[in-house]
């Protein structure tokens, strides 16, 4: 149903950047590799979702990339995580727990 | 076997499959548009690209070479179409999130009727108009057209919506009158648009002057050169307006014809005492579908090339280049079958005048020495006849004077109908009694037709005793149409009579033979007698005789014939004879009697006898 995909799809977008910059925390990565680990998490984002994003977080300097040329094909960008990124990542996680827990009890409640 | 296009995506060449290629350039198309919005979108799409270009790769190998559809396919899936990115675009662009999500984007603010001035045939009226109501502009301006029949109502409308409508001059203007959002987006894209046209103008204009110069082998370099450029120049300006104004003239020419041809040929009159084309065309022609036929035909073959320059006048004024052939096609077959038509009627008519027939009609008069004959004025007053008084220019005044082989057009009461002028011709009887006979001519599709006419000629001459009045003209009725009627009217006279040539006849009379060889304008008003040689003029004291007649000259001087209120004088080539107050005086050869109050005297050669 629309509505509900679409509540989903906001939720979605309200946990990407936590779920991304969580994984660039395991180490760099290029974007396929980031799509490949969420869908093994089953969060299923398109490309078009993730390169704006990663620019957006590159811009705001909790992220930068490395090019690496490859043997087939174009060079590809290597993200990871600045130090600004990974205090940035650490609060953004603590306020998750929070707003998980606050949310459990909430739906708890209803019946 | 399938066509390919070669592209390169971040920097890879890939060969790709035409239909393929499509809808990946649609799609990367539709992805750029996307994030134009956003202010790193050159470094998305960069990215995007990539990725893009590497999944490619990664389809083709030596045994596939070509990317094909399912590759595209294979791509989008993966990638994701714009409507599935979720929006990255944060809270700044958030009045459009939401619809975006949707995967709509609201293009319909509030449309604005304009002018629109870029797609326009007279002033962008009939454009705008469609732009605002979403239909094609050519329905209306046909709808227009054919309304400009019904007294210029479509003019009027036009002219109407011209003047309120305002146009569409800027671009958020323009892109109001054609209902998209007037965003920095969509106005960016009119730009470009805009601009691309420009270029393109520009272009053209570019390799036209490539091309002159070309042609004119040098490139203005001195400013001899430069002046004459700038002359030419100048004189192509004014050749362009010379050629606008041409193209009003052929328009107000055409408008001029049709307008003439229109009243003449279905009887609307402008010049109110000339008799106009219908009514000859009418009375000419058969009836019935033979004159409609033939006014059609007339109509077509006149109106036709009309019609054509008047459409070339507009096409030059309002620059029109479009020219159509199948346009002159069909006008110029049109053309032809108003021709053919006019054949027809033509052969059909001219077939009317085949055979002509003579009706005699013997008028009985009594064989009186004298005859006097004059012509009648028909009874027709100025009003009714058309057409039968010339203006004489050079009098500047109206003169009966018209030739005798003239046609007039009558109308009465009844209709209109034919009028010839009748002849007269005098001649020698071949008895002893006067005859006169009216000869009535006419032409038919056959004998019979022809004699039919013939007979339906209606003309008068009235006998009283010694006087014949011969009406000037014959009447024709409107049935039995212009068939070259005549009538003659043949007086004969025996040898011994006299006949008096009234001044009326002067138009009348159709070369009468004479003695005297003298003109018929000069014969009349004389006296003339019938001998066994031709008419003699008795009257003719003074009269100029001709020369070259020797022996008429001797015949007057043998036979002289003196009447005068004294006496007679009868002088023969040797014998006079003498009647006057005196008595008779008779002198021969040899014999001279003389009879007076008192005694006959008769002189002899020989001897004198009186009794």
């Amino acid at each position: 149903m629309i509505q509900t995909e679409n509540a989903k799809a906001q939720m979605r977008k309200g946990v990407l950047e936590l779920c991304i910059l969580s994984i660039l925390s395991q180490g760099e990565a290029y974007p396929t590799e980031i799509i490949e680990k969420l869908k093994k998490q089953k969060l299923v984002v398109v490309e078009g979702t993730l390169y704006p994003l990663l620019t957006r977080l590159k811009n705001t300097e909790l992220l930068t990339y490395r090019w690496e040329e490859s043997n087939s094909g174009p060079p590809r960008k290597y993200y990871f995580l600045t130090k600004t990124g990974k205090t940035y990542l650490s609060d953004l996680q603590n306020s998750w727990y929070d707003m998980v827990s606050s949310v459990n009890k909430t739906i708890q409640n209803s019946k | 076997m399938n066509k390919t296009v070669t592209i390169n995506i971040s920097g890879i060449i890939f060969h790709i499959e035409e239909d393929a290629y499509q809808v990946l350039n649609n799609y990367l198309i539709a992805i750029k548009r996307y994030f134009n919005k956003n202010e790193s979108g050159a470094e998305i799409m960069s990215d995007i690209e990539s990725r893009i270009a590497e999944m490619l790769q990664s389809k083709t190998n030596a045994m596939k070479q070509v990317i094909l559809m399912s590759d595209v396919d294979f791509v989008m899936q993966s990638m994701g179409k714009p409507e599935e990115f979720a929006d990255e675009q944060s809270d700044a662009n958030s009045s459009n999130s939401f619809d975006e999500q949707m995967g709509y984007e609201s293009q319909h603010q509030k449309k604005r009727m304009y002018r629109d001035a870029d797609n326009k045939v007279l002033g962008g009226v009939c454009s705008g108009i469609g732009h605002y109501f979403g239909f094609d502009p050519v329905w209306l301006r046909i709808a227009l057209a054919l309304l400009l029949f019904f007294a210029g109502t479509g003019f009027v409308i036009y002219i109407i919506f011209w003047i309120a409508i305002p146009e569409a001059k800027t671009t958020a203007e323009k892109l109001a009158m054609k209902g998209e959002k007037a965003d920095i987006n969509n106005i960016s894209k009119a730009v470009v648009e805009e601009v691309e046209q420009l270029k393109k103008r520009m272009e053209k204009y570019g390799n036209e002057f490539k091309d002159m110069a070309h042609k004119n082998k040098h490139v203005p370099r001195n400013v001899a050169e430069k002046i004459v450029d700038f002359i030419s120049d100048v004189i192509m300006n004014i050749g362009k307006v010379l050629l606008k104004i041409v193209g009003v003239f052929l328009i107000i020419i055409g408008l001029v014809f049709f307008l003439g041809l229109f009243s003449s040929v279905f009887g609307l009159s402008f010049m109110l005492d000339s008799v106009n084309g219908k009514d000859w065309i009418d009375l000419v022609l058969l009836e019935g579908k033979d004159l409609y036929l033939g006014i059609i035909g007339i109509a077509i073959f006149v109106g036709t090339p009309v019609i054509i320059m008047i459409y070339g006048g507009i096409k030059i004024i309002f620059k029109v280049n479009y020219t159509n052939r199948w346009v002159n096609l069909g006008a110029g077959i049109f053309w032809l079958f108003g021709f053919t038509l006019l054949l027809y009627v033509g052969v059909r008519t001219g077939n009317d005048f085949n055979k002509g027939a003579k009706v005699r009609e013997n008028i009985s008069i009594n064989s009186y020495d004298t005859l006097y004959i004059k012509m009648a004025e028909t009874p027709i007053d100025l009003i009714e006849v058309e057409d039968a008084i010339d203006y004489d220019e050079h009098e500047n005044a109206y003169s009966k004077h018209h030739t005798e082989s003239d046609y007039m057009i009558g109308k009465n009461a009844n209709g209109r109908y034919l009028l010839g002028h009748s002849h007269l011709d005098v001649i020698k009887s071949q008895s002893d009694v006067v005859e006169l006979v009216v000869v009535k001519e006419a032409k038919g599709s056959d004998r019979k037709m022809a004699s039919e006419r013939a007979k339906n000629i209606e003309y008068k001459i009235l006998v009283s005793d010694s006087l014949i009045v011969c009406d000037q003209l014959f009447r024709v009725n409107h049935a039995d149409k212009f068939r070259v009627q005549s009538v003659k009217v043949i007086l004969k006279v025996p040898v011994g009579k006299i006949v008096y040539l009234d001044k009326t006849l002067e138009n009348m009379l159709d070369d009468v033979d004479n003695t005297t060889n003298t003109y018929d304008g000069d014969m009349i008003n004389r006296r003339w007698l019938m001998t066994e040689k031709g008419l003699k003029c008795i009257d003719c004291k003074g009269l100029e005789i001709d020369s070259s007649q020797a022996e008429t000259e001797d015949s007057l001087k043998e036979e002289n014939l003196n009447i005068t209120v004294n006496g007679i004088n009868l002088k023969a080539k040797n014998s006079q004879v003498k009647l006057d107050s005196n008595g008779v005086s008779i002198k021969s050869k040899d014999t001279k009697r003389t009879i007076d109050g008192k005694s006959i005297h008769i002189d002899t050669e020989k001897k004198k006898q009186v009794h």
